[in-house]
């Protein structure tokens, strides 16, 4: 009875994308035995979790109304700083320095983002891809004379790579990020005034909310989001590189607006966000399985965008 | 009253949304050369008729005739093709186009290459404008989101009548006008339909409809439930049929004694821009004080720059005797203020249409319903019921959208809202506009009551009725400053217009007469 009301309290998308998920399943398991094995399904999170966090953040972001582009090198950036100052001494405080510095990173490219939407008022679309190219120009700067470390930190290396009673640490840190974000979102006074800023702004700062916060604090939720993936996918890879952001900016937004999400801001859930990931996660191993080449990925990722964009466009209320 | 064949007809017109019947087996006929109001609450179906007449809705059951043949209309654009347009109560104008491109959107005229011919259009513009006999002061090449909302209503008039349409639908197209422009659109109205037009008219203004209509249709809960010749029906029977129950009156009494208590607001020498010229104002708790005059003359402003929604304002604002020094409504609620601003525009400032009733009725309060940033969800459902219960508001239940309810439950949603957050102020922008009668005087019994128990409330109005019924004193502005204050005896409909139109000097003495050059633009 509990398991029913629990899957019927999910949205329409949410379901609908569980669906397509089931099939692709059924379809790829006919082809592929390994397909349908514990192994290869607990493989899928471990790859979904590092989207999974990307996309919490993206959701924040995309509730208001507003779009982070500054993802990729958010990302990169926040790994890079955070293996180069990767200690060597046995010291836990110390060896772990790099791994705050990171997340720090994020934390500050988040609330550099948010001022400028926020406050000067540039669309966000502009700014943060603004903000994407200067971190790249400086990352490639900085980085360009030197030879710099990048190993990752002990913890860095557990929680990417590491497993706790059989499922990866990473997995557990996505839970632990997307209770996080449930909880914000529907029992916290900023969750609903994420909705309410997102749904329509100047009604918002009438029913006497500050919006310029609530811009800021979603802005710098998404950089600390990205900053977290960094860490893990360096722990994941064993190093950071260049261009490690790249592939997670399109699936990101692919994923929350696949899961329900208005681009236009003020509707979506986070279980269709996370139905999103898992569905991209799978598009995209099956893809690799059947080697397609990475382009055709992306055109994968483009089509499906525009796709659902068009669906729920739709299927929105004509109000 | 000559007899016209009917030239529109509906039978059995039924339309459901969801579970509701906003129309039920609707029988319905106009004729040509008449003007026909359509009268009714909100919710009586009103609209929902002129959506299937437009071709915004197709009904699920029932035909409509056009001069005898069966119709059906597939969007607008295929209803103005057969000769009915509609002005519809939202604004359909587009804010970035020009006052000429907006008139023509539909039909520009062409050069002969075939591309917009921006000179004829913008003469067929002036021409319309001028036919309208409204036209003065509207620069047909002028951005529409400059103009005030009262010249933009006269574009979206005008943008109909250039399609020369045979059937002409007015849904609460006056609500916005200003008193001087709602003559000349009168006069227009009726030599269309002297040239044979078939105009369907809702409005919520009753001596509009006295002045203007030939017949009356009443409609109430999706039903047609009377039609009768203008004038053989009176004022009260017709609010009678509109409600289905008789109503005894629809203010409420005022106040025999003046309040004594020292003033919760008092405004000296405000100024802003060109907009406010120095506003100087008082209001004691208990008060009612009614802001009015023509559109545009900085009512909106006052009570912005009150709510500290204006930047750069200069003068002083004193809040129960300090000085106010705050940014924003989030600085009025707080409890040193206890500020509240009701908008002007419920369906984009006031509220959020696709959240639900629960979370618009609690947005303001959330700081005060919640622990270390956690909603307190019990004390929450609580103020939800409080709320709806207070101000009677009709809904299934607190989780559907806000959108789905009636105008008049969304503003007292409004109302709520801000009520739910205990204000000492209440600044209300034209909050009964478009609303039906009953929902009206529900509104103004809670007013009064409120005040009763020890709340200033400052309130813009364009109807004079409102000015009249439920204010203590009134405040008529012109150009940026309060022209007259008149209460008592004095507050009358003359006084008011006269004030408005910088007519008088009048007997308040608070403020001396606008320049002459001013005058002459209010004359000309």
């Amino acid at each position: 009875m509990r398991a029913v009301s629990f899957v019927t309290s999910f949205d329409g998308p949410t379901k609908a994308i569980a669906v397509a998920m089931l099939l692709l399943l059924a379809v790829g398991g006919a082809y592929y035995h390994q397909f349908l094995s514990p192994m290869y399904l607990m493989q899928q999170l471990q790859n979904g979790a590092f989207l999974g966090i990307v996309a919490a953040g993206a959701m924040m972001v995309i509730l208001l109304g507003h779009i982070d582009l500054s993802v990729p090198w958010t990302i990169t950036a926040s790994a890079t700083l955070a293996t180069a100052l990767v200690g060597t001494s046995p010291e836990a405080l110390v060896s772990e320095r790099g791994l705050v510095a990171g997340l720090g990173a994020g934390l500050l490219i988040g609330l550099i983002n948010g001022l400028g939407v926020a406050y000067l008022r540039i669309p966000s679309m502009i700014w943060t891809l603004v903000t994407n190219n200067i971190i790249l120009g400086v990352c490639v700067f900085y980085s360009g004379f030197y030879a710099l470390r990048s190993q990752p930190s002990p913890v860095m290396s557990a929680l990417g790579a590491g497993q706790l009673f059989g499922i990866p640490c990473a997995v557990l840190v996505w839970f632990a990020v997307s209770a996080a974000i449930v909880f914000l979102l529907r029992r916290s006074r900023t969750g609903r005034y994420i909705y309410a800023v997102g749904t329509h702004e100047p009604a918002a700062y009438l029913s006497g909310i500050d919006t310029r916060k609530v811009i800021v604090f979603a802005f710098v939720v998404a950089g600390l989001c990205s900053a977290i993936a960094g860490m893990l996918l360096t722990g994941y890879a064993g190093q950071s590189y260049q261009r490690m952001g790249d592939p997670y900016l399109l699936p990101g937004i692919a994923a929350v607006v696949l899961g329900g999400s208005s681009l236009f801001g003020g509707r979506g859930s986070y279980s269709g966000t996370v139905a999103g990931v898992l569905l991209i996660t799978l598009i995209s191993s099956m893809l690799s399985i059947m080697q397609a080449p990475e382009a055709a990925k992306q055109i994968c990722y483009g089509v499906v965008i525009i796709l659902m964009v068009g669906l729920y466009s739709r299927a929105a209320p004509a109000n | 009253m000559t007899e016209g064949s009917s030239f529109l007809a509906l039978t059995d017109v039924t339309k459901t949304y969801g579970g509701v019947n906003a129309l039920k087996s609707v029988c319905f006929e106009a004729r040509r050369g008449s003007i026909h109001a359509i009268l009714g609450e909100n919710g009586a179906g009103k609209s929902t008729l002129m959506k299937v007449l437009a071709g915004v809705t197709q009904p699920d059951s029932g035909a409509i005739r056009l001069q005898g043949d069966n119709v059906t209309f597939a969007n607008p654009a295929d209803a103005a093709a057969k000769g009915i347009v509609c002005i519809f109560q939202e604004l359909s104008i587009i804010p970035d186009l020009s006052v000429a491109e907006n008139i023509c959107l539909t039909q520009p005229p062409k050069t002969a290459f075939g591309l917009i011919d921006r000179k004829a259009q913008d003469r067929l513009a002036a021409r319309v404008l001028k036919q309208m006999g409204c036209g003065e002061g509207i620069d047909t090449r002028s951005r529409c989101a400059d103009l005030p909302l009262s010249k933009r209503q006269i574009v979206e008039i005008a943008k109909a009548i250039v399609q020369k349409p045979d059937v002409l639908i007015l849904d609460e197209a006056t609500s916005a006008l200003t008193a001087s422009d709602v003559g000349p659109v009168m006069d227009l109205l009726r030599r269309m339909r002297d040239d044979g037009a078939c105009i369907l008219f809702i409005s919520h203004r009753m001596h509009e409809i006295e002045a203007l209509a030939d017949t009356c249709s009443v409609f109430r809960n999706g039903e047609h439930v009377s039609t009768f010749a203008s004038g053989a029906k009176t004022h009260d029977e017709i609010v009678q049929l509109m409600i289905g129950k008789p109503i005894s009156q629809v203010y409420p009494d005022k106040p025999a004694e003046v309040p004594v208590a020292p003033p919760y607001l008092d405004i000296h020498d405000l100024r802003w821009g060109d907009q406010l010229k120095g506003v100087s104002l008082s209001l004691r708790p208990g008060e009612i004080v009614g802001l009015g005059g023509l559109d545009g003359q900085g009512q909106q402003e006052v009570l912005l720059a009150i709510a500290g929604v204006l930047r750069g304002t200069t003068g002083t604002v004193r809040i129960n005797g300090r000085p106010a020094v705050h940014r924003g409504p989030k600085g009025g609620k707080g409890s040193d203020m206890r500020i509240a601003l009701i908008p002007e525009d419920r369906k984009t400032q006031g509220l959020f249409l696709s959240l639900s009733v629960r979370d618009n009725l609690t947005v303001s309060m959330l700081d005060r319903l919640s622990r270390y940033a956690v909603v307190d969800r019990p004390g929450e459902k609580a103020l939800v019921g409080r709320m709806i219960d207070l101000l009677k508001i009709k809904t299934d239940n607190a989780d559907v959208a806000v959108g789905t309810l009636s105008g008049g439950n969304q503003q007292k949603v409004v109302l709520a809202k801000w009520l739910a957050t205990d204000p000492k102020l209440l600044l209300l922008m034209d909050p009964t506009r478009g609303i039906d009668v009953g929902t009206k005087q529900e509104i103004y019994r809670l007013l009064r009551r409120l005040a009763g128990d020890g709340l200033a409330i400052l309130f813009h109005s364009t109807d004079y009725d409102e000015l009249i019924g439920l204010c203590d004193r009134a405040l008529i502005m012109y150009d940026g400053r309060v022209a007259s204050t008149l209460s008592g005896p004095s507050l009358n409909e003359h006084n008011i217009l006269s004030s408005a139109l910088n007519l008088s000097h009048d007997n308040s003495g608070r403020e001396t007469a606008a320049p002459t050059a001013a005058l002459a633009e209010g004359l000309a």
